[in-house]
Formats: structure tokens, C-alpha cells, sequence
């Protein structure tokens, strides 16, 4: 699904990629962790089109470039800040993006009213969006991220500043999507939540330190949590540094 | 103290915005340019002065009359009279309405006859008309030089005829025939004023709406998911323009209607139906304009600079309250970039000089133009930063 070649992504006096080399498979939830400044964002950026790339090249669905037209109707992305329009309802903004995204229009309305009953939403439908919480606000994101069926669905710290229920809630979410056949990019830097991945990758300073199954990290570094994991790894890659 | 780590801070993040403080820096000392140039010496009436077959005898004298004039500039254009009385004033309306001259002064030898027979003779005084200020700058100067002609009529006769010739020459006080290309004498300053009122308050009010909105759009991170949508940059700008354009449409016509219920001018349904295509033009380019600004400012600190970098040199530049004429040569050539230049320029032809669709086309013209080239360099930037 995604294939990564030796990605960097220079700025004028950093370098937020660092010649990244990674192969993701379809059809399941793939973490990307690192402290703030890893290089979250910028990859993402990077997969959608939206940052080019200094070296090196990505492919998306097979041969697919990042940003083209037909890779743009298969991904959905739900960015780290309340990129939602706050003057319409959760409906109007569902509704919204799936025009945006040109679904059929018979099938619109029944697309909207499962997505709000999966997010919990239904009796906020008509409810103007700045009147409602920053939980809500997040789930009603990710409803406008769903709604054309992305094959690809890209989250950016979905679950930054989100109570704890909902934090549970989001990867239930996320694991029933992925189980219906959606791929799904999520970063974090809550690194223990990515224990419900089913690959993760370390980022740290624009540099993949580790990648695999959160069992093979922790058994390989025979720690038991993802926490522990990320502090051996970095601790590795300063002593070879 | 509290106080001093709050003004360091703010220090620093000013510093840093290079953008702001040229801004900051520059923007007074353009401003003040601009209002030095405006002030400085109001532009002069353009006064022809046209002498036909005997009464070329007066003209040395008239030049000189005319010359001493502080708010006329006496101008000699190169052109051909043709035979006869109203074959010469038909051209000289022609040349008037050309707006070369403010004003042309035409004497025939038909004066010289009728002074002769002992009536007082009708001196022509053909006004363009359309701007108030001259049309007054040039009747002043004309009174006095009739004035003086009078006196001198009878000594240049003497010169060159004989003093019986002299005193049969009548000593009243000639008559002014006023010929007006447009308008007449009841147009008022704020008839000539009202015309650009419209276009400045549509472009100011569009251009602020779309900058601000569109910067809002760019913050809270919409533009970015738009723009990862399966959706042309084209697209979204020309969005912005039509759903803008409806509120921006209203407005313009609540603006616009005001105008024409105080304007003192007799108008047709053909004239307000030019105006609203007029003011239309301006509204596309004013929105698009407020885009480009938003888009290429970091953050709305920067977006609201553009409000007076845009607005301001339209102000003293378009034509609005002083005449480019009065700027030096390099403002006049950056004046042509300016939509209001455009937008003013119709608006007063529309309603000062009764101008049709057709004779605007270019103003038109150039407003869609430009609207073209700022959606062109809009798609450029986006795709640029993309």
C-alpha cells in the first residue's frame, strides 16, 4: 500500500526526513511514534501530496504518486487541529465533505446518518460545531474523514487532548475499520496506546530507530511496554551516534 | 519588572517578522510621498485658445493674458480648423469631448463684425465639463482675458487700421457662449466625486472580507484537508468568489443605489445596467485580490497589513480625489495597474459623460483581465507551496 524510498524532506536549516526506507502492507493499522519533532507530521505531509520531497521517492498504492488525483480519493486524513468548519452542523460538515469528495448523492444522506451513529454523534447532528465539546469536535472529524470510504485513512494525533474514555473508544474505532478493510496511518506520541497496532514504526529526529510488531520491539528490546522501548532505542541510537 | 519581559518578547517576535517591519518602517514614508505629490500643486485647467481669420490680430495679446493665469495652462494643440463657423465649432466640441483640453476659447471674425455693427459679440468658450475644478479654473481665467480683451480691442484696431476704425468699435462687454461637452453648469464637486464612490467602498469592503476569511480558512487547517481533496486550487478560489459574491452583490447594489439617489445627474436604466457590470468586475477582482493577500500571508497579523498596501495607493492613484496628472511619470505608469484606476475612469464616463457599454469595454476589459491573471497567479503560488 505504501512504499517509502529513502524519503527526505530537508528545510533550510533542518532536516525533518531523514532518508526513510519503509514498506507498509495493506489492510492494517500502522503506528508512526516519536516525541514531538520526529518527523510525524511532515511524513504525512509528505503522503498526502502536501510536502515534497528533497530526496528520494514515495509510492502509494502501487505506483501511485503523492497528491495525485487518484490517491487522493482513496486517502482520508484527520489533521492534529480542529480542521472542521465551525458555523456549520456536524451534518453540514459531513455532508460537506462528502460532496467534496463526490459521493453519490443517492447515497449520501444514509453515508452521513451511519457515520454519525458510529461516532456517537447522532444526537448532535443538527448541533452548530462551535457549540459543541473538543471530544465531540474530534469525532465529528473523523466522520468527515470517513465519509467517501477511504482505502487509506490517515490520522494525525487523533487522540491528542481526548479523555481517556474516548481515547478507548477512537482505537475501537480504528481496529473495527481496519477489520472492515481500511488501512490506517495513525501517529501518537501517547507511545503505550500504539500497543493496539499492528506495526509501528520509532521515529526520532526525521530517523526510523525501530520498526515491527509492538510484541517483536519489546521482546527485542525486552522491556514490557512500548514506553520502555522508545527510551532503549533512542538511548541506542545516541550511543552510535 | 514584569513589564520589561512582556515589551522583550514583543520586541523579538517583531524583529523577526521582516515582513512587519518594512511594513511598519516603509508604509508612512509611501503614504507620506503620496500625500506630498497629491498636495503639492493641484493639476492646472488645459486651456486651448483657437483665433480664426481677423482675429489672429488679438491673439499675441490673449496668449499673454492667458499665460498670466495661475490656475490655466495654456496649451497649443496642433490642429486643423476646417472651413466655417459651425463646422469649426463642431470640431472643436470634437476636440473638447477628446478630453485633451479643459477647455478650448474660440473667437471667429464674426466677433470682430458684430463689434463693428455695435452688438457685443459672442466669444465661444467650449468646456469639457466633466471635471468641476477646471471647468471653474478655466472660466476664471477666460473672464479676465475677455476683460482684457475688451480694452484691448480698440488699440490693436488702431495699430493696425486708424482711430476712426477704433472708435466704431463697440465698448460693451462681450457675450460668453458656454458649451459644454459634458455635463453643464450645474455640476457640483460631489456630482464629480460620487461617481468613484461605489467602486472604492465595493472594493474596500470584498477585498477585507475575502482576506480575512480566507486567512481563517488557512489557520484552522479547512485549506489544507481541502486541499488534499480531489478538488483544483482554481476550484476553490473561484468558490470563495461566487459564494462571496452574493453578499458582496447586495452590498454593492445598497451602495450603489445610494449613489444614484444623491447624485445630481440625470441617468438612464442603460446607464445603471452598465455600472452594475462595472462595479461586478471590481467585485471579482477585489476578492480575488483578498485571497491572493490572504494566501500569501504567514498569519493574519500580515493579512491585515495588505488592507492598507492594497488599498491606500488606490486612494491617491486612481484617480478618486486628485488627478494622476498631479503624480510624476513613474506613479501615472503604476496607476494603470490599480483596478480602481480602471473601475473610476468607466464609472465617470458612465455617469458624468453618458457613456454606453461599448465605449467602457476596455475598462471592462481590463478589470476581467486582471481578475484572469490574479486566479492564474493564485493557482501558481498554491501549486508552488504545494
Amino acid at each position: 500500500m505504501l512504499n517509502m524510498q529513502q524519503a527526505t524532506v530537508k528545510f533550510a536549516d533542518s532536516v525533518a526526513l531523514n532518508g526513510l526506507t519503509l514498506s507498509v502492507e495493506e489492510g492494517k493499522v500502522f503506528g508512526l511514534l516519536g516525541p514531538n519533532g520526529a518527523g510525524k507530521t511532515t511524513l504525512i505531509r509528505s503522503l498526502m501530496g502536501l510536502q515534497h520531497l528533497s530526496e528520494g521517492s514515495i509510492r502509494l498504492f502501487g505506483d501511485m504518486l503523492p497528491g495525485s488525483a487518484s490517491s487522493r480519493t482513496l486517502i482520508g486524513y484527520m489533521p492534529q487541529l480542529y480542521a472542521i468548519y465551525d458555523q456549520l452542523t456536524v451534518r453540514e460538515n459531513v455532508r460537506f465533505f462528502a460532496e467534496l469528495y463526490s459521493v453519490p448523492s443517492a447515497l449520501i444522506n444514509d453515508r452521513v446518518d451511519e457515520l454519525l451513529h458510529m461516532t456517537e454523534l447522532d444526537n448532535k447532528a443538527d448541533a452548530i460545531l462551535h457549540t459543541l465539546s473538543g471530544g465531540m469536535k474530534r469525532r465529528a472529524m473523523m466522520a468527515t474523514a470517513l465519509v467517501h470510504k477511504p482505502r487509506l485513512l490517515i490520522l494525525d494525533e487523533p487522540t491528542a487532548g481526548v479523555d481517556p474514555i474516548l481515547r478507548i473508544k477512537f482505537w475501537q474505532w480504528f481496529r473495527k475499520l481496519c477489520d472492515q478493510g481500511t488501512s490506517i496511518l495513525v501517529t501518537t506520541h501517547h507511545i503505550n496506546e500504539a500497543e493496539q497496532c499492528d506495526d509501528i514504526v520509532f521515529l526520532r529526529a526525521g530517523t526510523m530507530i525501530g520498526h515491527g510488531t509492538p510484541q517483536q520491539l519489546m521482546d527485542e528490546q525486552q522491556v514490557d511496554n512500548l514506553d520502555q522501548v522508545f527510551i532503549r532505542l533512542a538511548e541506542q541510537t545516541e550511543v552510535q551516534a | 519588572m514584569k513589564s520589561v519581559l512582556i515589551a522583550r518578547r514583543l520586541i523579538r517576535e517583531i524583529t523577526r517578522d521582516r515582513r512587519t517591519l518594512a511594513f511598519f518602517f516603509l508604509a508612512p514614508l509611501i503614504v507620506m510621498s503620496l500625500v506630498y505629490f497629491a498636495l503639492l500643486e493641484p493639476s492646472s485647467a488645459r486651456v486651448a485658445l483657437v483665433t480664426e481669420g481677423t482675429m489672429d490680430l488679438f491673439r499675441y495679446d490673449l496668449e499673454r493674458t492667458l499665460e498670466d493665469e495661475p490656475d490655466i495652462e495654456l496649451v497649443s494643440p496642433d490642429w486643423e480648423l476646417p472651413e466655417g463657423y459651425e463646422a469649426q465649432k463642431a470640431s472643436l466640441l470634437k476636440w473638447t469631448r477628446s478630453g485633451e483640453v479643459d477647455a478650448i476659447l474660440y473667437l471667429n471674425t464674426q466677433l470682430l463684425i458684430d463689434r463693428f455693427d455695435g452688438k457685443p459679440g459672442t466669444v465661444n468658450l467650449f468646456l469639457e465639463g466633466s471635471r468641476p475644478t477646471r471647468t471653474g479654473a478655466a472660466l476664471d481665467a477666460v473672464s479676465s482675458a475677455m476683460d482684457d480683451l475688451g480694452s484691448a480691442m480698440p488699440v490693436v484696431i488702431e495699430a493696425s487700421c486708424s482711430s476712426l476704425c477704433a472708435n466704431s468699435v463697440n465698448n460693451e462687454a462681450m457675450d460668453l457662449e458656454k458649451i459644454y461637452a459634458y455635463g453643464d453648469e450645474d455640476l457640483d464637486i460631489i456630482d464629480f466625486f460620487l461617481p468613484v464612490f461605489p467602486p472604492f467602498f465595493v472594493f474596500f469592503f470584498t477585498f477585507i472580507l475575502s482576506a480575512i476569511s480566507f486567512q481563517r480558512e488557512r489557520v484552522t487547517g479547512t485549506l489544507e484537508r481541502l486541499m488534499m481533496s480531489p478538488i483544483h486550487f482554481a476550484d476553490i478560489v473561484i468558490g470563495y468568489v461566487m459564494g462571496f459574491f452574493i453578499f458582496a452583490s447586495v452590498q454593492a447594489s445598497i451602495i450603489l443605489g445610494f449613489v444614484l439617489y444623491l447624485i445630481d445627474i440625470p441617468f438612464t436604466a442603460e446607464q445603471v445596467f452598465v455600472l452594475v457590470i462595472i462595479t461586478f468586475c471590481l467585485l471579482l477582482v477585489g476578492l480575488t485580490l483578498g485571497l491572493l493577500a490572504s494566501y500569501l500571508a504567514k498569519n493574519e497579523f500580515q493579512a491585515i497589513q495588505f488592507i492598507p498596501v492594497v488599498i491606500l495607493p488606490q486612494i491617491f492613484l486612481a484617480d478618486m480625489i486628485w488627478s494622476i496628472e498631479d503624480f510624476p511619470k513613474v506613479f501615472q505608469v503604476f496607476s494603470v495597474i490599480l483596478p480602481l484606476t480602471h473601475a473610476n475612469q468607466a464609472m465617470r464616463d458612465v455617469l458624468l459623460k453618458g457613456a454606453d457599454l461599448w465605449s467602457i469595454a476596455d475598462s471592462v476589459g481590463i478589470l476581467l483581465l486582471m481578475w484572469v491573471v490574479l486566479v492564474a497567479v493564485m493557482s501558481l503560488v498554491a501549486k508552488r507551496n504545494a
